[in-house]
């Protein structure tokens, strides 16, 4: 077994460790502490596919800051309420039923194609690519995205402004 | 030496040495700001109180540690391990010196800010495991606090990368060998401020510690902690600030550049960052505490848009330098 693969099955076993934690731990703020933990691994998994970039701004972006705004919300609601929130997790046996079929889906789709084994590795840089193909290939929906976030942004005002 | 050694000794030896500055980067704040004060300082351990930092780190390891009943165990104790991981992992990407560093990585920049970004957890890990209220306030002041003040750091420090054209730190550092990047004209100076600002606000400290707010939060979210779990936050919070100091310096002062031979490098590399460390120390030991809602307008109101505008003058500089030479 090769280092690559050795460190794909240790961040796998983090991965799936963690992300089911996420589902099945009672408390919520332990749960918002596994969903860093996974997402932390999935940037370790694009660190292995030599994407640097992708992983630092998914450090960035999820671990950093969408963790810290789901913390805020828990800590905020609970406020509102006025009451310890705990996961209940009602419907686990029908969330297990359609992951497994999910997953069984996914490797079958995956088996079907042939698998290369080698992989070659990246030349030059990526990073440099990436801006290069999001502003002149990809221009059209990149921009689309900022759109549906700037809409985004105006529903959470909207529903945040003061009633008067 | 065997190729394979490298990469355990490099950062070995990286991580000592930073626990060494850190710990003496401690009694510098303390003279700098008894020096402020007309005060002298720690005197008594040693010749001028040099001893001290050791003194320190005695005590604190000697001391009781006390966890609280109603605290949530397993956070709690692992809340100061993951404050500090990323406060050290900071400096993987730092080179001391041309070639001189643990992981030279084409986006070092963006390595060093995404890291640093992940303080917060464990930040808040301290703050809800402790079950304490005036913790648990501090923790909220954080995240507030961090989700203002991130994107001000992170766009205060894209100026130098657009300048330079790479986010490889070691690529900015030597695009400053003629012009150091806070001598650019206007917009070195603008980024330079807006980044000190930035920085002191990023690192909690006063004038924006409304996270530790010692007359009303006690100190914070390490409140509850003490012994070494306290000396491993301490630790982790002076390493993410000597972390900025040296990114500021790399940033902005021009890294290693200096007179002398190049073996000096290191030794200007460690001046600079020091002096924009007393720069911090400076601005924290002269303004009083702001209230929370203005952190918080300072921030959107001014900082982030200043910084976008400051960004995208860059960008206008950068292109029209390019098409003029081309």
């Amino acid at each position: 077994m090769t280092g690559e693969a050795l460190g794909f099955y240790c961040l796998s076993a983090v991965l799936v460790g963690s992300a089911l934690a996420v589902v099945l731990t009672k408390n919520l703020f332990h749960a918002v502490l596994w969903l860093a933990l996974a997402l932390t691994g999935t940037a370790g998994i694009f660190l292995l596919l030599d994407a640097e970039f992708l992983a630092a701004v998914q450090l960035l972006l999820y671990a950093g800051g969408i963790v810290t705004v789901v913390v805020f919300a828990i800590v905020v609601t609970e406020r509102l309420v006025g009451e310890r929130i705990s996961q209940t997790s009602r419907h686990i046996a029908s969330g297990a039923a359609v992951s497994i079929v999910l997953a069984g889906l996914v490797v079958k789709a995956i088996m079907a194609g042939p698998l290369t084994s080698i992989r070659t590795p990246m030349t030059g840089d990526v990073t440099a690519l990436i801006g290069e193909t999001v502003l002149t290939r990809f221009v059209l929906p990149f921009e689309l995205l900022a759109l549906v976030m700037l809409a985004g942004l105006m529903g959470a005002i909207y529903f945040a402004r003061p009633e008067d | 030496m065997p190729e394979w050694l490298l990469p355990v000794i490099a950062p070995f030896v990286v991580l000592n040495a930073i626990i060494g500055i850190v710990t003496y980067v401690t009694l510098l704040e303390r003279k700098f700001a008894a020096r402020m004060q007309s005060r002298i300082g720690p005197y008594r351990v040693g010749p001028h109180g040099l001893l001290q930092p050791i003194a320190d780190a005695i005590k604190l390891m000697m001391k009781e540690d006390i966890v609280p009943t109603a605290a949530d165990r397993p956070v709690y104790n692992l809340a100061p391990i993951v404050f500090l991981a990323p406060c050290m992992f900071i400096f993987a990407t730092i080179p001391f010196a041309p070639g001189l560093g643990v992981a030279d990585l084409n986006i070092g920049i963006l390595f060093f800010l995404a890291i640093s970004a992940m303080e917060i957890v464990g930040l808040f890990m301290a703050g809800w495991g402790s079950n304490n209220k005036y913790a648990l306030l501090s923790a909220m002041r954080a995240v507030n606090q961090v989700i203002s003040y991130d994107l001000p750091f992170i766009f205060s420090a894209l100026t130098p990368v657009l300048l330079a054209g790479s986010l490889r730190l070691s690529d900015i550092a030597m695009a400053q060998e003629g012009l150091w990047f806070v001598f650019y004209p206007v917009l070195g100076q603008l980024a330079f401020v807006l980044f000190i600002v930035s920085t002191v606000a990023a690192e909690n400290r006063a004038p924006f510690d409304i996270l530790e707010a010692e007359s009303e939060l006690v100190a914070g979210f390490r409140v509850e902690y003490s012994g070494m779990k306290f000396a491993l936050i301490q630790l982790g919070e002076y390493a993410h600030i000597l972390g900025a100091s040296f990114l500021g310096a790399l940033l902005f002062l021009g890294a290693w550049s200096g007179p002398g031979p190049e073996w000096l490098g290191p030794v200007w590399f460690l001046i600079k960052a020091m002096c924009v460390f007393l720069l911090v120390t400076w601005v924290r030991w002269s303004f009083v505490r702001i209230r929370v809602d203005q952190i918080l307008a300072l921030s959107w109101k001014a900082l982030l848009p200043m910084t976008l505008l400051l960004l995208l003058a860059t960008a206008f500089v950068v292109v029209w330098r390019h098409s003029g030479v081309a």
